[in-house]
This record gives C-alpha cells, structure tokens and sequence, in this order.
C-alpha cells in the first residue's frame, strides 16, 4: 500500500513531465543539416582515425540508397533530415580530465534529474547500498564517466564510444557494427553515419561486473537530434547488468533520437539491459513536440549458453519504434524480453522484439504488457522464428493491452515462423479494460480513482517490473502512474 | 489508356514483398498470370465432396458456369447478373479485384437462399498452365437459415484458379458455410470470400484444405457487431510440397459482437501452413467479444508454419484474446499409446485426428460434419 501511496503523491506532485526543463549551455553545433562533410566534421571533432571516418562515410552513402520504413502503425509527418543539428555539445577546452572540470551549470542538470555523478556522493549513502557507475551523455557527448577506476580493477572497461575508439580500437573495429550491420535499417544507417557518443563496455572472460553500470542521455539542444552508439560485450562467462535512462526538454518542435545498441554474448556471458525511457512526448493535449526515439537494439548470443536479457518500460516518446531483438546463436542460449510500454496524450508506440532461433535448444521469452489511454496508440509487434537447425528451440509469449478511454488504440501483430519439427512455440495475448468490478472493489475500500487505477495497473504490469533492479522498478512503478495521470474519470 | 492501366494494375499477381502476401508469394512463383484456361468439354456430372446433401448445385468448370440442377426450388435460386462493378482496390485485395474484372462466363452467378436449404458450389478445374477466374453471390435472405457445401476440385498442374465469393447474410439469417479445399499438388488456387452479415445474423464457417503448390483460402468478414455472430474454423493438412493459407480479416464496426475462431493444422515432408488472422474492433464498437485460436504440429524435419495473428483495438470495452502454439506431437501421449501395443505411424495418426477433430466436431449440418470427419481421417492416412 505504501507504494500506492507514493505513487499517489507522486502525481499530486507532478502536474507534467518532470524533466521538461531546458538548460542554457554554452553548446556548440555542427552546421545544421546532413552531407559528407557533417560526417567528417563530426569525424574530425571527435579526433578519430582513418577507419573509423570511412566506416561512416560508407555508412552514409548507403543511407542515400535506403528508404524511410512507412510499415510501422504510426504517423507522423515527414522528417526534414535537413532541418537538424546533427552534433551538438557543451563547449569545453579540453576533456574534462575529473568532475571538478566539468561545467557546474552541467552537474545542476544531472542533480536537478536525480542522477548521481558524484562518486562520493552515491558512497555517502547507507552503507551497503548498491552503487551505479554512470556514464553520462549531453546531447552528442559523453559528459563524465565514474567509477571507471574501481571498474578497471575488475578489468571491466567502461567508457564513452570516442574515448573506446580512441583507447580501445581493437575491440571496437572487432565489435563495432558486428550485431547491427551499418545498413541494416534506415535508421541504424543514419546512425551508423552520424553518431557523436554512447557508452562502450567490455567485461573480460569470467568476471562479474562489481556494480550496476548505467547511462543517462539527455537531450538538451533545440533542433537537434541525437544519435548514440552503445556496444557491450561480454566475454566467456562474463555478467553484466546495464541500466540506461533518458529524458528531454519540452520544446514544440520534434526531435530525432536515432539510436543502436548492440550486444555481443561469448559462452555462458549474461547480460541484463534496463531501460527506462521517458523522453518528452509530447503535449497531451495538442500533441505538440516530444521525440521521435526511432532505436535499433540487438544482442547477438554467439557463444553456447549465453543469455540476454531486455527489460524496458516505455513510457515517454512521441512516437517510439524500436524492437530489441535476440539472435540466439550459440547452442542453448537464451533470450528475454519484458517490457511495459505507456502511451497517453497523443503518444504512438510501435514496439515489441524479435527472437531468432538459430542456434539447437534455444529458448526465449517474451513478456509485454502495453497500456494505452488518451488518444494514444500502442502497437506490440514482434517476430519469433526458428530456422531448421534450431532443433529444441522453446519460446512463450505473452503479451497484453489494457486500454484506459474511448479514443485510444492498442494493437497486436506478433509473427511466428517455425520451421522445424522440433521447436515449440506458445504465444497468447489479451486486449481489455480495467474491470469495472476491480475498480470497484478497491473504491469500496476507501481508494480513491487514481489511486485505484494506479494499484490495478501496477498489478496488471507486475510480472515485468519484478525483472528490473529493485531501485528502478520504484521509480518506474512511479513512472508508470504518472505517465497515466489523469486519463480516468 | 487507362484501359491498359487499369489491365496491367489487376493482372499483376501479390509478391511476398505485399505485406499480407509476405508467405504466399504468387509473383514468385508464376511471374505473370497463365493463359486463360479452356473450356470443359463436357458437362459435369453431379457429384463433388459433398455429392448427396443437396439437390441444388452449381458447378463452375475452369471459371465457366457449367452445371445448374435444382434451378426450379423456391428455396434456392441460381441466376446471373451481366454488369457486376468491381469495388475491390487491386492494392488491397488484388487477387478479388483480379477475379471481379476477369470472370466473364458468366460475370457474376448468384446462389440466393430464399428458405431454409441446403446448396452445393463446385468450382472445379482441370487445367494445365492456364488460368480462370470465376465470381459468385452468395444471398441468404431476411430470417433464412442456409447451409453452403462449398468444394474445391482441381485436377492438372501448374494452373491458377482464382475464385471471388461474395455473400451476403440479411438480418437474423444464418449461413454455414463449409468449404473443402483439394488442389491438384502442381495447381495454384485462391479464394476470397467477402462476407457481410446483417444485424442479428450469424455465419459460420469451416475450410478444410490439403493445400496445393500455393494455395490461399481468404475470407473478410464485416461485422456489424448488433449481436450477429461468426464463426470462422479451418483446418489445413499438408505433406510433400503442398503449401496452404488460411487468411481471415474480421471488422467490427458496431456494438455487442461475437467472433469465434479456432484453426488447426498439421505440416509433415516439406510442406508449409500459413495462417493470418485480424481482428479489427473500429472505434465505438463496444462489448465485442473476440477470440482466436490458432494450433498447429510439425511433423518432420523440414516443415514449416508461419502465423500471423494480429488484433487491432481501437475500442477500449472490449473482451479479445488470441493464442497460438505450434509444436510436435506430444511425446508422452505418443509413448503412452505405443506402450499399450498401438504401432508408431497409428498411434500418430490418431493423435493426429483427435487434434484436428476439435475442428470437423464444431461444424453444425450432420451430414456435412461426416464427410468432413471422414476426408480428415484419409488425408491422415487412419482409414
């Protein structure tokens, strides 16, 4: 009850979007638009070597050749590639060599969103408690990275993705674009072209990342888009949990966030991705702004009983298309998918996953919980599919829709392609509303409409929440119940 | 000009590249559509499937309106209509466009329930790398309660027989409509059945199919919701190469509707099952009920089902749900039975039969539940 309770006051609290506030930096920006020479300005920005500017260069002429998907159901007007700013970071001499270097008005930012950049700050906490090394990233630059002494100790190398080009090359020209090849989707294409930053993490064989590691994008700049690259791989019998988080300012106009992460898996590695995104979505009551997260997300299981594991509570966004996908190759890998995606106002998510069976006794599951209210849609599409050598192959899918209001919409596409004899595949799905009856029960018992809602809905996407790290199933129970502010009665 | 256009836009065949064609790719397979398919030379005796069960008949030979016994029953009437319009967008729904414009012996023959009977439809084919088209009415009138025994007869190779259906069932009429599909293996066969029912109506219907080179069995249903009722079943059994789709769209657009679907299928050699399923509930189309349930095993190495089923909700007081497993036969039944002295391949069979007998058991006309029970048990190989 006590939750309840928070998450109550948590809406009384909050009338909006938290973290709508914009912050006045000096930044500096690439000149706006998209060509060659963006490319080998952000390129040369960022100092990087010969193969990495071909490596874009390629990526952009390939992204000439492709065209926008229109498959997915959302709408939106056509996209200015054009009208964008394509880099965009806080204007620095140097590399911040520590914290103290970083610009304060920066540090306020991440303060202001409650994410702890300080060290010492996290270790003040009660004794005992987890710590989170975060890595930071402001529009097209990785701000700050922590806890990177203590990870190295363990061997684990957490950093942004210039500074691995830079330090790590090896591992990055082995790695980079191995999962999300550079023309995969149109939108893993434009990234592969223009991405200025993300976060890059290697765990070595056999160790056990010593704490939760995580990164934070914000979104800061008007009128740009923001394009990161994530890579972690795990070695042989390495585990990994990683948390990533986002948010941006309420402006009117879109914005583009067009990311790729990819997850490499060697033998019996692990690895456990959270994410809780709650970009801006939006006017609820014009629709009006909000970003457009258009994310490619893959783990590649190459190694023999590896397992990956996505969890992800969508509930900010205009308009969110993204399918975190497995390819389960290594024999007895497996895969999971738990998600919660939120939409309300005018929001239209299009999101779901794939699991490619590949590999002889591989196993997934799929779990995804959509909840839409207001005007908005929610579509779970997802593709199961197992090729004739993944003999054993096992997935179960469950995926259910709870629609809040008359005007909004909540659609199931799943595909499933068997073929072998040997594979079994369950998939089941549900679309309905609240029950009148629970809603009820629960206001007969003194609760009031919200926070009725509030305690059905935080039921209906228990099964999901119970997967995230515990300090973030708080917050994103609080998310969810905010997210759904003022869509009964 | 635009006749040309317009010729070109319906003789162009659906590409896997077409998303509700993405399994079924006729482009694929045949490039350009066969030349038309001859005529029959001789007349067809009665008979088909269901031979037995009904006076009235109407057989179609290679798109040809061939046989008409029975015409003078009150109860059902056969006529023709000459001027047919053709409602169908060929990006849409290219395959019943494709017929409404193609078909000419006649343009459209028109089966009508004028009392509570029995009819059978026959659209036969014997044809080899050609093609034809044929489109027929289907109307049950107000309060009619009217059985359609539907059979599907191909003999030949490599030809494409293309079958447009349109039916429509009035207010608080009823329709069962069981199909049973059987293609030569080398044919290519589609059938896409628009149904309309009215308030208060209810149609069901039951396709059995062992599927053919390519084969599409589609049917779109609107649903007015007004407590009209459909049942829409299917079962599909495949070996060698044989290659079926059963594809059903259903839209509720008005309060208070029921749909059931239950499809079972079984794949064994190479052969490949396709199932897609939608359900649209349009905005306002309160207190649908919905379900779908789609079941299927793989009975060897290389077979192969791909399912598809979507449910679009643009309501929110709405009951849908869908399920879908595909998977082999259950190892402990097969052991179990093997254990009482029951061989292998029997014991299969008739695990296989009592899978898809959940199927044949819902089809409500007795005599057409038998023949029904009877062609599963041989395409299963227990009789």
């Amino acid at each position: 009850m006590a939750a309840v309770k928070e998450t109550v006051e948590t809406v009384a609290a909050l009338e909006k979007y938290e973290h709508g506030f914009t912050t006045e930096i000096d930044q500096e920006f690439a000149p706006k638009g998209l060509s060659e020479d963006i490319v080998r300005f952000i390129s040369a920005k960022k100092d990087e070597p010969q193969w990495m500017l071909d490596w874009r260069l390629e990526a952009y002429r390939r992204w000439l050749e492709l065209e926008e998907p229109d498959w997915a159901k959302v709408s939106y007007p056509k996209i200015d590639y054009q009208d964008t700013y394509y880099y965009a970071a806080p204007k620095t001499k140097e590399g911040p060599k520590s914290l103290d270097e970083v610009d304060p008005e920066l540090l306020a930012v991440y303060e202001k969103l409650g994410i702890p950049l300080k060290e010492q700050a996290v270790l003040a906490g009660v004794e005992g408690a987890p710590r989170y090394a975060v890595d930071a990233v402001f529009d097209s630059v990785s701000v700050v990275t922590t806890f990177k002494k203590e990870l190295a100790q363990a061997g684990v190398i957490f950093c942004s993705m210039s500074e691995a080009i830079r330090e790590h090359p090896e591992l990055v020209r082995q790695y980079l674009g191995s999962v999300v090849p550079t023309s995969d989707n149109y939108f893993a294409c434009l990234n592969s072209a223009v991405f200025s930053d993300g976060s890059f993490v290697y765990v070595p064989p056999g160790v056990r990342c010593p704490m939760e590691l995580s990164t934070y994008f914000r979104i800061n700049a008007k009128d740009s888009g923001q394009f990161e690259r994530t890579l972690i791989i795990a070695d042989k019998g390495a585990y990994v949990s990683y948390l990533e988080g986002c948010t941006a300012p309420m402006r009117d106009e879109n914005q583009l966030h067009a990311a790729v992460v990819e997850l490499v898996l060697l033998d019996d590695a692990e690895i456990k991705y959270s994410t809780v995104q709650n970009w801006y979505p939006g006017d609820p009551e014009t629709g009006k702004g909000g970003i457009y997260n258009f994310v490619t997300k893959r783990a590649d299981c190459r190694g023999d009983r590896s397992k990956v594991s996505w969890t992800q509570v969508e509930t900010g966004s205009a308009i969110t298309w993204k399918y975190p996908s497995c390819v389960l190759r290594g024999e007895g890998s497996s895969g999971e998918f738990y998600s919660i995606a939120v939409t309300n106002g005018h929001q239209q998510a299009d999101t779901g996953t794939k699991m490619i069976h590949l590999g002889a006794n591989t196993k997934s599951r799929i779990v995804a919980k959509g909840i839409s209210a207001g005007k908005s849609t929610s579509t779970y599409r997802g593709l199961v599919s197992a090729h004739p050598k993944a003999k054993g192959a096992r997935n179960f899918t469950q995926c259910d829709s709870l629609l809040i209001g008359k005007e909004c919409a909540a659609h199931t596409v799943p595909y499933i392609e068997a073929r072998n004899g040997q594979s079994v595949f369950e998939h089941e799905a549900t679309t309905t509303r609240l029950s009148d009856d629970q809603l009820f029960y629960c206001q007969q018992r003194g609760l009031s409409q919200e926070e009725a809602v509030a305690l059905l809905v935080n039921g209906f996407v228990k099964d999901v929440l119970q997967q995230l790290p515990m300090e973030f199933a708080v917050e994103a129970q609080k998310l969810v119940a905010i997210s759904l502010e003022g869509s009964v009665g | 000009m635009t006749l040309a256009l317009k010729t070109s836009a319906s003789t162009t065949l659906p590409s896997r590249r077409d998303e509700d064609w993405r399994w079924t790719d006729l482009y694929g397979l045949l490039r350009t559509l066969p030349a038309p398919s001859p005529r029959i030379a001789e007349t067809l005796q009665p008979g088909g499937p269901f031979k037995g069960l009904a006076k009235a008949e109407l057989a179609i030979a290679n798109g040809r309106h061939n046989w008409w016994p029975g015409a003078d029953s009150k109860t059902v009437e056969f006529f023709e209509h000459q001027s047919p319009d053709n409602p169908y967008a060929p990006e849409e729904l290219p395959m019943a466009a494709m017929a409404a414009e193609q078909a000419l012996e006649p343009p459209v023959s028109i089966i009508q329930f004028n009392g509570d009977d029995v009819a059978l439809l026959r659209l036969v084919t014997e044809a080899t790398e050609t093609s034809h088209h044929a489109r027929v009415g289907v109307v049950v009138k107000t309060g009619v309660s009217a059985t359609l025994l539907e059979s599907y007869e191909g003999k030949g190779g490599r030809y494409l027989s293309n079958t447009l259906i349109e039916i429509i069932v009035e207010d608080g009429a009823s329709l069962e409509r069981v199909v049973i599909a059987e293609d030569a293996e080398e044919g290519v066969g589609v059938s896409t059945a628009i149904v309309r029912i009215a308030p208060g109506a209810k149609f069901a219907q039951t396709v059995l199919t062992s599927g053919a080179r390519r084969q599409r069995i589609e049917t779109r249903v609107n649903h007015p919701g007004a407590q009209a009722e459909a049942r829409l079943d299917g079962a599909y059994l495949l070996d060698a190469q044989r290659h079926a789709d059963l594809t059903t769209v259903v839209t509720h657009a008005g309060v208070e509707g029921v749909t059931s679907q239950l499809t079972k299928g079984m794949v064994t050699d190479q052969a490949r099952g396709v199932f897609q399923g939608r359900i649209v509930v349009s905005p306002g189309a309160d207190q649908t009920d919905a379900r779908m349930g789609h079941h299927a095993l793989i009975l060897s190495e290389k077979a192969e089902i791909d399912a598809k089923p979507e449910l679009l909700i643009f309501a929110d007081d709405v009951s849908c749900a869908h399920g879908n497993t595909i998977g082999a036969l259950d190892e402990d039944a097969l052991f179990y039975a093997e254990q009482r002295g029951i061989p292998q391949a029997e014991a299969k069979a008739m695990l296989t039969v009592a899978f898809v007998g959940e199927v044949v058991d819902r089809i409500e006309h007795e005599g057409a539940r038998e023949i029904a029970a009877a062609w599963v048990a041989r395409k299963l190989g227990s009789v």
